[in-house]
């Protein structure tokens, strides 16, 4: 399959956006969310709306180091669309009525410390190494959480958004997968040496370490939202599938990287891996939110109002 | 694409070739014989046409007649009269070194001081009589034959010259953007150049979308009067300090008692704009220091990391027109102002849409968002020897011979022409230059009593060639957008090299780079 055209892809984004004021927010229907589904869903929100708003911060990173300006100005958009995503998410709590106040929701540790890393260390990373997270991220939570939030939920709002949402998403991973192929395609851009060089970087290696625990944690919870967490390891099982679908993309180094730690996720058996990696969810735990920085700036652009 | 004139987009040479009847436009021309025509005919009292006019009388041709679309003098400066409007040169270099100001209030003199310099231009030099206000050119056309262009008003007025001047400004047209659904908006809308000193802004909602060099001037007088802000941002500029500060008294005593010492101090500002050539056109050690001066200005200014990473340019300084300000920065700061860097999804009927899905809701929306600047078309038509026409001509980007004559369209003259444009250095300082080298040809063309005095084809590609070769290693050609390139990348704008270099070029009339009949 070819690479999709990515000037096409551009004038496409430009031409097909929305806004939270399209979807009429105190429609009836709010009142189809179950006294017992309410705590869980709260929760699996407010994790759901940080995920894209972590993603979004990616794709701010990556517009910095695109290498073309095609792609700068489609991650510019990518940027503000998760975003965009984060704010409807947020819209839909407050309909639920699972915000305190105006609160925003606090993120779980692990996407806490994503957040601290994105913030430190993200506009520094190869676009490479972002371009390769992303999609995983992308196909992985936002996937799997998507597909079983609207199997549980029935009120109609948030079937209208997760629509919109979700045409946005193909388009991310769209643009997504072909970037891994154009990166696969070793002549044309870099050498497989040099593209995992990054590997040895401290601050990646810190990237890592906020990263792995986070997919654990994600399980976890998912677990106690009652998905069965298969289907958050078919979801991951697409990346590899797409992400794999030609030999270029095969060729991608950083796919392998991915795809091969997909894996170890995945095989629960594997307590070699599993062990120290819910140690260090359980160990990230206990850190106290004191301990931590105060949240960046970025973070307060967040808002639940169609207008301002 | 432009108010009052044809689209030189809309390609106006291809409409207007498909109905050229040579006989017809020939007769129209042919029709006018009442029309005597004056020795130079000069199109717009810019900067630029009002200088040519003093140039040439001091050099004795009286025989004058400017043709200016609106109802005063002033181009630029009394377009754009918008809040905090001013130079970014030093009016000390900003102003004709044969018409020194000892009197300057700053060093940056703001927009209306610039005009009253104008107006005294115009009194001083008594140009007054020359100038015809309300005259619209809609067409600019030669007769090969006698040797005599003529100018076509909207109204159809026609006005003849033996040479003609087009000095209708770089950055004299604007329209607001096209951007989706501003149709839609029912607020109030300004542009930047077409300032509305009427609306009251106290208390009220406001957008300013554009952060170019007139945008960050405007920003920080809107957050003193409006109630609230939002700056809406494509692209960050480079922005440098600026050392503005207002002109002691003993210090216009001394220049008007002792006019060498401004002089000098022209000359001291001279030199330091030559010097930031280094920096701004191409990339050199000094390109980097100049960034890191703007950024250490960013820094010392801007806390937020954030706030700073928004504000941080991702091209190299000079790439796009160097910003100077001390306000901007600390203004997007204020309680009422905000910096939105999500890309405008559209304009709706209460606001802007931007892509992050919330809709901005503002009472007005200010369009900083620049001129229509014609790279590959002319402002109108300009219709040159066997019934060529320049916009055509031109579809891949404007050439000229040494910024001022086109092969093919004899005595005619431009100001600000293809590759003139400074980067660096103040735009009058080219002007000079400019201005001196049509005295010559014109007095060519009348003292040798010359139907053509034309720049050969081979001449005038020769010289595009070097000049293309060298804005290649330009940092304007290095990779980002600007108003300088065409959309296909090509640079009819600038100029690739020190003033004093251009100055040089222009100092140089050979007869023999030109066919004379
Ligand atoms: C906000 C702003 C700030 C600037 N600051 C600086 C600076 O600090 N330093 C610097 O060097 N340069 C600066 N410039 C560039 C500036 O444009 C030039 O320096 C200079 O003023 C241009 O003079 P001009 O006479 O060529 O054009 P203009 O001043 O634009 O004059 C052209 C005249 O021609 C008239 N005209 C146009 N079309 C027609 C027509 N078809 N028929 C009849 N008349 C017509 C117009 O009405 C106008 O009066 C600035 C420009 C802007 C917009
Ligand atoms: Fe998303
Ligand atoms: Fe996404």
């Amino acid at each position: 399959m070819a690479s999709i055209d990515l000037d096409k892809m551009l004038t496409k984004i430009k031409s097909t956006q929305w806004a939270l004021s399209d979807i009429d927010w105190d429609a009836p229907g709010a009142e189809l969310i179950t006294e017992e589904q309410w705590p869980k869903l709260k929760d699996f929100m407010a994790d759901l709306m940080w995920i894209e708003h972590v993603g979004a911060r990616a794709f701010a990173a990556m517009a910095k180091k695109a290498p073309t300006d095609t792609l700068r100005q489609i991650y510019t958009y990518f940027h503000a669309e998760e975003q965009r995503h984060a704010n409807a998410e947020m819209a839909l709590m407050k309909r639920w009525g699972m915000l305190e106040g105006d609160e925003i929701p606090e993120p779980n540790i692990n996407l806490r410390l994503v957040i601290e890393w994105l913030d430190r260390y993200s506009d520094d990373m190869p676009v490479y190494v972002l371009g390769t997270v992303v999609p995983m991220l992308e196909i992985a939570l936002d996937g799997a959480l998507c597909t079983f939030l609207l199997e549980t939920v029935k009120d109609p709002v948030c079937h209208q958004a997760f629509e919109k949402i979700n045409d946005d998403e193909s388009r991310h991973l769209g643009v997504g997968f072909s970037v891994m192929e154009m990166q696969g395609r070793g002549k044309t851009f870099i050498g497989a040496t040099k593209m995992l060089a990054p590997l040895l970087d401290p601050r990646l290696m810190l990237g890592i370490a906020s990263y792995v625990p986070l997919l654990n944690k994600m399980r976890d919870n998912i677990i106690t939202m009652g998905l069965p967490e298969e289907r958050l390891y078919a979801a991951m099982a697409k990346f590899e599938k797409i992400g794999g679908r030609t030999e270029d993309g095969r060729r991608n180094p950083w796919f392998q990287v991915i795809r091969q730690h997909a894996k170890l996720v995945v095989n629960r058996r594997n307590h070699v891996y599993h062990v120290p990696v819910d140690g260090m969810v359980k160990l990230t735990g206990l850190i106290p939110r004191r301990a931590l920085p105060a949240v960046p700036s970025w973070v307060r652009e967040l808002t639940y109002q169609p207008t301002a | 694409m432009t108010t009052s004139s044809a689209s030189p987009k809309k390609a106006p040479g291809k409409a207007a070739t498909r109905k050229r009847p040579t006989t017809g436009k020939r007769a129209t021309v042919k029709k006018t014989p009442a029309v005597k025509p004056a020795a130079v005919l000069i199109v717009g009292a810019g900067f630029a046409g009002l200088g040519m006019a003093i140039r040439l009388k001091q050099a004795g041709i009286k025989d004058i007649v400017i043709l200016e679309r609106a109802s005063a003098v002033g181009g630029t400066w009394r377009d754009n009269q918008y809040p905090g409007a001013a130079c970014d040169i030093p009016s000390n270099l900003y102003s004709y070194s044969f018409a020194p100001n000892p009197n300057w209030s700053r060093s940056f003199s703001g927009s209306e001081e610039i005009l009253g310099y104008i107006h005294h231009l115009v009194a001083e030099f008594e140009l007054e009589p020359y100038i015809r206000f309300e005259k619209n050119v809609e067409d600019l056309s030669f007769d090969e034959k006698k040797g005599i262009w003529t100018a076509t008003t909207d109204k159809g007025e026609q006005f003849a010259g033996r040479a003609a001047v087009m000095a209708q400004g770089p950055l004299s047209n604007c329209s607001f953007p096209a951007i989706t659904g501003i149709e839609d908006f029912t607020g109030h809308k300004i542009h930047s150049a077409r300032w509305d000193h009427e609306y009251d802004f106290t208390g009220k909602k406001v957008a300013v979308i554009g952060t170019g060099a007139s945008g960050i001037q405007i920003i920080p007088e809107l957050v003193k009067q409006a109630g609230h802000v939002k700056v809406f941002q494509r692209t960050p500029g480079w922005v440098m300090p600026r050392p503005d500060f207002a002109t002691p008294a003993w210090n216009k005593k001394l220049f008007e008692k002792l006019p060498a010492s401004q002089q000098a101090m022209r000359n001291l500002l001279y030199w330091s704009h030559e010097s930031m050539a280094l920096a701004v056109i191409w990339k050199s050690p000094l390109t980097r220091i100049a960034e890191r001066v703007a950024r250490l200005h960013l820094r010392r200014q801007v806390k937020d990391r954030w706030l700073r990473r928004q504000l941080t340019p991702d091209f190299t300084i000079g790439c796009k027109r160097v910003l100077v300000s001390n306000d901007y920065y600390p203004a997007l700061q204020k309680d009422n102002a905000k910096l939105i860097t999500w890309p405008i999804a559209r304009l709706s009927e209460k606001g802007v849409r931007t892509v992050e899905g919330i809709e901005h809701q503002v009472d007005c929306i200010v369009f900083a968002t620049g001129f229509d600047v014609s790279h590959s078309g002319t402002p109108f038509p300009v219709k040159g020897r066997d019934g060529r026409v320049l916009g055509e001509e031109w579809q891949g980007g404007a050439q000229a011979y040494k910024s001022i004559n086109v092969s093919g369209y004899p005595n005619l003259f431009m100001t600000f022409g293809p590759n003139s444009g400074p980067g660096h250095n103040s735009a009058l300082v080219y002007m000079e230059s400019q201005l001196d080298y049509a005295v010559k040809g014109i007095e060519k063309i009348l003292k040798d009593d010359l139907k053509m005095l034309d720049v050969k084809e081979d001449v005038q590609r020769r010289h595009n060639k070097a000049i293309q070769k060298r804005l290649a290693r330009t940092n304007w050609n290095s990779g980002c957008k600007s108003w300088y390139l065409t959309d296909d990348g090509f640079n009819a704008t600038m100029y690739p090299g020190f003033a004093t270099q251009y100055a040089a070029q222009m100092a140089e009339f050979e007869e023999r780079d030109y066919e004379t009949v």
